[in-house]
């Protein structure tokens, strides 16, 4: 794809707007699971020298070094994990009282935090809402007591059933539920189930993802994918589809290829990454994307603790390859592409010039003429339709990235 | 360089298997005479190419001029020529071994003679040679020399008791092989005072000094003024420079008989200076050339081509850059429907196949698809003539044709004998004619058979090795052609044949290779948005038939900011992928996919 050389103009990245705070603790691994994780089991940790302490000292020092950054202001904030729901109270206010005291949390920014069934009770949720989170997002993963072992999951229905109880208790209606398609022996009636008790709840947002069999993980040692126990191409596509169908029936908007929401509550924080946007990575294994630098901590709790001492050290200096202008052009489209809202070919003409465009349109001609790709002409932009376009984005994407 | 008569020159070459030490001997033999120094003493010194270092194999033959003063007191010069160790270059090795008077005969003695050691053992005999076992790796914990002595005099009906117990890699016994070499291994005949024969050992290109060319002089002198002629090219040169290889090149005035050296004259090809041909002065020519010149023969052809039609033009380039220095490699250009542009290449052998491939690939950067590798048939057509058809698409088709011969090698191998029946089995379903079986010792065995070739380029040698759990050799050799009921296996993908997928088998066969095929392509094709259906035909009849189920999802569930690179990275890489694909119609079919014959369960 046409793209100037970058190299004589330095592009001026926008400021931050965004932060990621990455929280690494689990009571276990789930079978799935690739993510940079800390395993605790099911002990608690008191006393101040517990190795949660220890990481909340790691990462507040981390944040206090990025302060020559200057105080922009925060629109989104998000816990993520691992599972932040570990945190106590205290954890979560101390994390956000550095991040506030170093770039300033705007009023009304969106602040999130993943929590799992059988981690938290009433005074938490209220506890983290008095600290200023304002949006949950509930690991389900299924409503299915079978399915919730073959994953390794550490709750039950019934905690799952207890855990929306106690958000709608105490007023936090703001929330969202993770569930999983594909899983493992998982038949089309336990996924219409699933889908039914979704709606029966009516969370503000629903998150669907399709299994995927990571390298390295339990499920990759057990399971072949489309192969049986797994669902077949077919069935899982099937999966993908009814999805679609039934929360879009509900009244939820499929905003992104595996993100639903009723209107008003898309998750503002993820639509920053899929916009290509510039965000704060914050802890173990976090990613940041500050001033064109794509950096990724360290993955273990001791490396990070031990990198931490060398950022601040250097004072805050990151040393890694700034992206290129032809990988942010492709990342903008495997990004955008992902939104039903697509990627406005104006702004793609602004930041990487008309040639560029010409030629995307030329590469998804073929795309365009199946009715994977659609044009939306009164915004001058282009999207993967929806559910056929969605369902083969990869397809799509990489036929971008092999011609240019 | 010194002066040494011929009395005191030595010509010797190493005859081993692969992996049995000869490499480290002759590193050994150069240190020891201090032909190379110590510390520039690259690992495997002869091993040239950086494919033979990796593959522990010597594909290109060397020499190397040795002074050793022996324990007399004497001087000697020691010419080492280096000799290639696999039975695609026996022609080679054939040429290599006339150059010389004697041969080391190195055995692992924790192993014991392997096929292709006892061919080379018996070419050497041919060739008068006069032989000195050496038992390496004697310091091995597993050595049995005592066992490896009797097998050498029973098998070959070599006397041993002469034989050096050795380890090249601790330098154990190299005095005694030195010594062995000028006492045993006869000097060359003073022919001096005849006119000038020299015999070509090995040739390469050098880019800025022509074809280098490596040889013994057999009779007469050889100055460096003079201009030569070369018998069977019919090709005439000026000198630019002659020398010896001590290793590395040095030049001198003149050689005369039985000195080993090389020349430069602005040779253009290697095709114009062939091993085995003669050197004699184009002023005072000799009477006959030296015995035993043979044309390059290729056995097994196989078609490539760019994955991208863009490199075409640069795969022609290489082939010809390759052709300058492999007299063996055949191509010529080959317009398939399927493929697009490319060559229809002849090689010596498969190994020969996959050397030539690689350093395309490396050397020269180009991505290439190889299409199965097929032999040469001889059909008759219904004029009564005979056409030579390397290429399974280019079949006459059954009305057309009166018969089909195929090539038929004899395949002796050497194995452990509780793998005979593992081994005999493979052959009987390689449509093999058992002809005789001997046991060498209580404990090893021979087992002869008449194999059509076009059964044995495809797998057998990986089979025999994966039965015999890398214990058996083999060796083989072209005894003629046969007619059999012979049939051309179309593949059809998607509906389209495709003709770089076609193949010659037997009649009886066709069934379950065509079923096999299938089943293979079907797993080596990925899916597509649409069902892609797989079938194998002879003629317009379908015998086999499959099909890729549809592929119904291509998507990536989840990604959130830390998962961007590697999302990214995974696009990339199925995009690369698509790259290396070649579209049949609107089926992209991956390289492997073309190999599939290579790959398929033959019972």
């Amino acid at each position: 794809m046409a793209s100037q050389d970058g190299s004589d103009i330095s592009p001026v990245f926008e400021a931050q707007r965004s932060a990621y705070v990455h929280v690494p603790f689990c009571r276990r691994r789930c079978f799935y699971c690739d993510f940079p994780v800390s395993v605790t089991g099911d002990r608690r940790h008191g006393g101040n020298f517990s190795p949660v302490d220890r990481y909340v000292d790691s990462l507040c020092q981390e944040i206090q070094t990025w302060s020559g950054q200057g105080k922009m202001g925060l629109e989104t904030v998000f816990f993520g994990g691992g599972t932040p729901s570990l945190l106590t109270v205290g954890q979560v206010e101390k994390i956000l009282r550095a991040i506030d005291g170093v770039f300033g949390i705007v009023p009304g920014a969106e602040i999130s935090i993943e929590v799992d069934p059988g981690t938290f009770d009433r005074d938490k949720i209220a506890g983290y809402i008095g600290s200023g989170v304002n949006r949950f997002s509930l690991g389900v993963q299924a409503f299915q007591d079978e399915l919730l072992q073959v994953c390794g999951r550490s709750h039950s229905v019934a905690e799952i059933h207890s855990a929306i109880e106690i958000l709608n208790a105490v007023g936090a209606d703001n929330f969202s539920i993770d569930l999983m398609s594909g899983l493992p022996y998982q038949t089309p009636q336990q996924w219409q189930e699933s889908l039914s008790k979704a709606v029966a709840i009516a969370p503000a947002h629903i998150s669907v993802y399709d299994t995927i069999v990571e390298p390295k993980t339990p499920f990759a040692r057990y399971y072949e994918p489309g192969v049986f126990p797994l669902p077949d191409d077919d069935t899982s596509a099937e999966f993908y589809r009814q999805t679609q169908k039934v929360l879009t029936t509900a009244g939820y908007e499929h905003y992104e290829i595996s993100n639903y929401a009723k209107p008003g509550f898309q998750c503002r924080h993820n639509r920053v990454y899929w916009h290509n946007r510039s965000y704060y990575g914050f802890g173990m294994g976090a990613t940041s994307y500050v001033n064109g630098q794509r950096f990724s901590r360290p993955r273990t709790t001791t490396k990070y603790a031990q990198w931490v001492e060398t950022f601040v050290a250097n004072n805050g200096k990151i040393n890694c390859e700034v992206v290129t202008e032809r990988d942010r052009l492709l990342e903008t489209l495997m990004l955008g592409l992902r939104l039903a809202e697509g990627v406005s070919l104006d702004a793609i003409a602004s930041e990487f010039g008309q040639e560029t465009v010409d030629t995307i349109l030329e590469i998804l001609q073929p795309y365009i003429e199946k009715e994977w790709v659609k044009m939306i002409p009164e915004r001058n932009a282009i999207r993967l339709s929806d559910p056929e376009g969605f369902l083969y984005s990869n397809a799509v994407l990489s036929s971008l990235f092999a011609d240019g | 360089m010194t002066d040494v008569p011929v009395s005191r020159i030595r010509n010797f070459s190493i005859i081993a298997h692969i992996d049995h030490g000869k490499s480290t001997l002759a590193d050994r033999l150069l240190m020891r005479t201090g032909t190379v120094e110590n510390r520039k003493m690259k690992q495997q010194f002869l091993d040239n190419m950086d494919l033979e270092r990796e593959r522990g194999i010597t594909i290109k033959l060397q020499a190397a001029r040795m002074n050793y003063t022996a324990k007399d007191g004497q001087h000697y010069v020691l010419n080492l020529i280096d000799t290639p160790g696999h039975v695609d270059f026996s022609y080679e090795v054939s040429r290599s071994l006339a150059a010389c008077e004697g041969a080391l005969l190195v055995v692992d003695a924790s192993q014991g003679v392997e096929a292709q050691t006892l061919a080379n053992v018996y070419l050497a005999l041919e060739h008068d040679l006069e032989i000195i076992p050496v038992l390496n790796k004697i310091d091995l914990p597993g050595a049995e020399p005592d066992r490896v002595i009797e097998e050498i005099e029973e098998v070959i009906g070599l006397e041993c008791t002469g034989a050096i117990r050795a380890s090249a890699k601790e330098g154990i016994g190299v005095d005694e092989i030195l010594e062995a070499i000028v006492r045993s291994v006869p000097p060359p005949q003073d022919t001096v005072s005849q006119p000038l024969r020299a015999l070509i050992f090995d040739s390469y290109y050098d880019a800025y000094r022509g074809v280098i060319v490596y040889f013994r002089v057999m009779d007469g002198t050889l100055k460096k003024d003079d201009r030569i002629r070369l018998m069977a090219s019919k090709k005439e040169y000026d000198l630019d420079e002659i020398g010896v290889l001590s290793p590395t090149q040095i030049q001198v005035d003149e050689l005369h008989a039985g000195e080993v050296g090389y020349l430069a004259a602005a040779i253009k090809t290697v095709e114009d200076a062939r091993v085995g041909d003669t050197i004699t002065l184009a002023t005072a020519p000799a009477e006959s050339p030296l015995p035993g010149y043979t044309e390059a023969k290729p056995m097994v052809f196989c078609g490539l081509f760019p994955t991208d039609a863009d490199q075409f033009e640069d795969l022609r380039e290489a082939l010809e850059r390759l052709k300058l220095n492999d007299a063996a490699l055949q191509y010529e250009p080959e317009n398939s429907t399927a493929m697009g542009f490319g060559f229809r290449c002849g090689f010596l052998g498969l190994l020969h196949m996959e050397i030539v491939q690689e350093r395309l690939e490396r050397e020269y950067n180009l991505d290439l698809i190889t299409t199965a590798p097929s032999v040469v048939y001889k059909v008759e057509n219904n004029d009564g003539e005979t056409i030579l058809i390397d290429n399974p698409s280019t079949l006459p088709s059954p009305n057309e044709r009166r018969k089909i011969e195929e090539p038929y090698i004899n395949v002796e191998m050497i194995t452990p004998e509780e793998y005979v029946g593992p081994l005999m089995e493979l052959c009987q379903t390689r449509r093999g004619e058992f002809k005789d079986m001997k046991y060498l010792t209580p404990t090893r065995t021979t087992l002869v058979y008449e194999l059509p070739l076009a059964e044995v380029v495809t797998d057998f040698f990986d089979q025999m090795k994966s039965r015999s759990r890398g214990y058996a050799s083999m060796e083989y050799a072209l005894i003629g052609y046969r007619e059999n009921n012979l049939v051309r296996l179309d593949i059809m993908v998607n509906h389209d044949p495709v003709d770089a997928l076609a193949i010659i088998v037997h009649r009886d066969k066709a069934y379950p290779v065509g079923r096999s095929l299938t089943e293979k392509l079907k797993e080596l094709i990925p899916r597509h948005q649409f069902k892609v259906p797989i079938q194998a035909a002879i003629g317009s009849r379908v015998i086999a038939s499959e099909h890729i189920p549809a592929l119904r999802k291509d998507v990536l569930s989840k990604c959130y900011g830390g998962d961007i690179s590697r999302k990214k990275k995974l696009l990339q890489k199925q995009a690369k992928g698509k790259k290396r694909m070649k579209a049949i119609g609107t089926v992209d079919v991956p390289q492997e996919a073309f190999m599939a014959m290579l790959q398929i369960d033959r019972g």
